[in-house]
């Protein structure tokens, strides 16, 4: 029987099939000149053939690890091969390309390395890609990962389009301006005026004034007219925040222009028509006000129309990094600095807090974490005093791998009370399977009560 | 007038957004009259930019150079000559006899132009769009 020899692969088969494959490829000598260039690397480089042999590879490649931390350099200055390098070349239109590069020596049949080989490989689409699941989190200047503020994200356009009245509640800080600028922006009143008046911080009389406006003469100094703030907003949306701390005989005045949709300015003679819409907001829950007679019930069922929950930052504890990382790249384009990111050790105290200031208390301690330290990443030292001993920490000299269990229990039971134990759908709200939620309650040693969400149900049967 | 050059090992960096060093060169008419090397450390476009035009730069030759860096130079009032290679001194001495767009000091797959405004055009090399800059 014949016995079966391995043919060696004709020269032509190897170009053959560095033409067909989509990554680039290219070989330098010893005097890092360009020596091959493939078709790939035609593609995705902009640049022929013809212009890129013979000339210095950093001239063709355009990296922006060129200078710094050449690829090429460490594998024949070393003799090993590096691969999956992430970094961007610059094209002849200034577009940054994102890449991924390999890097080996390049050696004859002899084994003398006669110079080296790299492979890139076009990550754009990937990054595409990234950028639209990254998208998928945020609606206007709102990003989150949570369940809950994904249900308000996918019912936001059909309420913005609406032109319903909106009531957003939320405790102070949680982005209830921010989700009524995303439903003006959805919405189509969004090429007319936004406009926001906070109407716990104005006494009545100049609220009134702010609100509807008055007539020159209407009182001592009022030399000419002046809009106010519902004729400003004209076509557009008005904003009323802290709705629940108006007094009992302005709610009067605002429930007329609500239900009848004109408004009288002080002095004058005529009522005028308000074309917009209004989106009113509370940290209270505007329910228990009016069953303590502190607030009109025409007026709440009057603004209650769609409503709109915002869950504090300790129930969406998973939104910390996202917003965390929000707000560095805003703080870095703001104040000219380059901080990188945050520790494990500084994103486990983040965690672990339980934020009564919500989202700008996070933007706070982030700022502040921007003037101790403005380069490099955010560490425990660089954040506020106050979170360095924060209540849920294990023990006084707990490594970082028990305070993020910790971290971990609290969110846990935190996701159960929620769900009033019951477990399966704390372990959907937490984004994990209902065995791993059983898993983690037996490793981290929750102890739970006796009663689940299913017991409960029994229990009103 | 003050020109600056991005360098590395005494030619044009490649990629002007990574570059840390920076020739400094006096010119007046049409001479060097000084020159000095000046470290180039901050990342930013912003920092870039800025520290450029605290030091009185009013041209700028370099490398290859992204768009947020490149729009940051121009909006600072800095004339931008990209994608030049090649030694530093040359270069110089093609900018003061006004022959740097010659292909010899064109990065490839850039045709030759005239200074920024041409270069914001990109007509060179193959035509890539939709790309992240």
């Amino acid at each position: 029987m014949k016995k079966d020899t391995p043919h060696q692969i004709p020269r032509h088969v190897t170009e053959t099939i560095l033409e067909s494959i989509s990554d680039g490829v290219f070989t330098v000598d010893h005097k890092w000149r360009i020596t091959s260039f493939n078709r790939a690397a035609e593609e995705i480089t902009g640049i022929t053939r013809q212009e890129a042999i013979g000339k210095h590879c950093w001239e063709v490649f355009r990296s922006n690890m060129c200078e710094t931390d050449c690829g090429l350099r460490r594998t024949m200055k070393q003799g090993k091969a590096f691969i999956d390098t992430s970094t961007y070349i610059v094209n002849s239109e200034k577009f940054r390309i994102p890449v991924v590069v390999c890097t080996s020596l390049l050696k004859d049949e002899n084994g003398t390395v006669i110079g080296g080989v790299e492979t890139f490989r076009d990550m754009s689409l990937v990054e595409e890609l990234r950028k639209e699941l990254d998208a998928r989190y945020q609606v206007g200047d709102m990003v989150s990962r949570s369940p809950h503020m994904h249900k308000i994200f996918a019912i936001l356009p059909q309420v913005a389009d609406s032109d319903s009245t909106i009531l957003i509640q939320g405790e102070t800080g949680t982005g209830k301006e921010l989700l009524a600028r995303a439903i003006h922006n959805f919405s189509p009143r969004s090429d007319k005026p936004f406009i926001a008046i906070n109407c716990g911080a104005l006494p009545d009389t100049l609220l009134e004034s702010e609100l509807f406006g008055y007539k020159a003469g209407a009182f001592t100094n009022a030399t000419k007219d002046k809009p106010g703030r519902f004729a400003l907003a004209k076509g557009g949306t008005i904003f009323l925040d802290e709705i629940g701390d108006i007094s009992a005989a302005f709610q009067v005045r605002l429930l007329r222009v609500l239900q009848e949709r004109r408004f009288q300015p002080l002095g004058a003679t005529r009522e005028v028509t308000a074309d917009i819409r209004v989106i009113a907001a509370a940290n209270q829950d505007l329910l228990e006000l009016v069953k303590s007679g502190t607030f009109r019930q025409d007026l709440f069922y009057r603004i209650n129309v769609v409503r709109l929950v915002l869950p504090p930052l300790r129930d969406r504890k998973e939104d910390i990094p996202l917003l965390a990382e929000r707000f560095i790249v805003r703080l870095n384009g703001l104040r000219g600095k380059a901080v990188t990111g945050i520790s494990h050790e500084a994103l486990a105290l983040l965690m672990s807090h339980n934020y009564p200031g919500n989202i700008r208390e996070l933007e706070n301690i982030i700022e502040h974490a921007f003037v101790i330290c403005p380069e490099g990443e955010i560490e425990p030292h660089c954040l506020p005093e106050t979170l360095m001993c924060p209540i849920s920490r294990p023990t006084a000299h707990g490594t970082i791998d028990s305070a993020l269990k910790s971290v971990e229990a609290q969110t846990i039971l935190d996701a159960l009370k929620r769900n009033n134990y019951n477990r399966l759908a704390a372990a959907r709200g937490l984004g994990m399977h209902k065995s791993t939620l059983f898993r983690k309650i037996k490793t981290l040693g929750i102890e739970l009560p006796a009663i689940d969400g299913r017991s409960n149900r029994k229990r009103f049967r | 007038m003050k020109v600056a050059l991005t360098v590395w090992e005494n030619r044009i960096s490649p990629v002007f957004d990574s570059a840390h060093m920076l020739l400094i060169a006096n010119i007046e008419n049409k001479m060097v009259t000084s020159r000095h090397y000046e470290p180039f450390y901050p990342k930013l476009p912003l920092r870039r930019a800025a520290k450029l035009s605290d030091l009185g730069v009013r041209a700028l030759i370099c490398g290859a150079v992204s768009q947020p860096f490149a729009n940051m130079i121009e909006a600072y009032g800095i004339e931008l000559i990209p994608f030049v290679a090649g030694d530093v001194n040359q270069v110089l001495d093609a900018y003061l006899k006004d022959i740097l767009s010659t292909p010899n000091f064109r990065m490839p797959g850039c045709e030759a132009r005239r200074r920024s405004t041409d270069a914001a055009t990109g007509d060179g090399g193959a035509s890539r769009s939709g790309k992240i800059s």
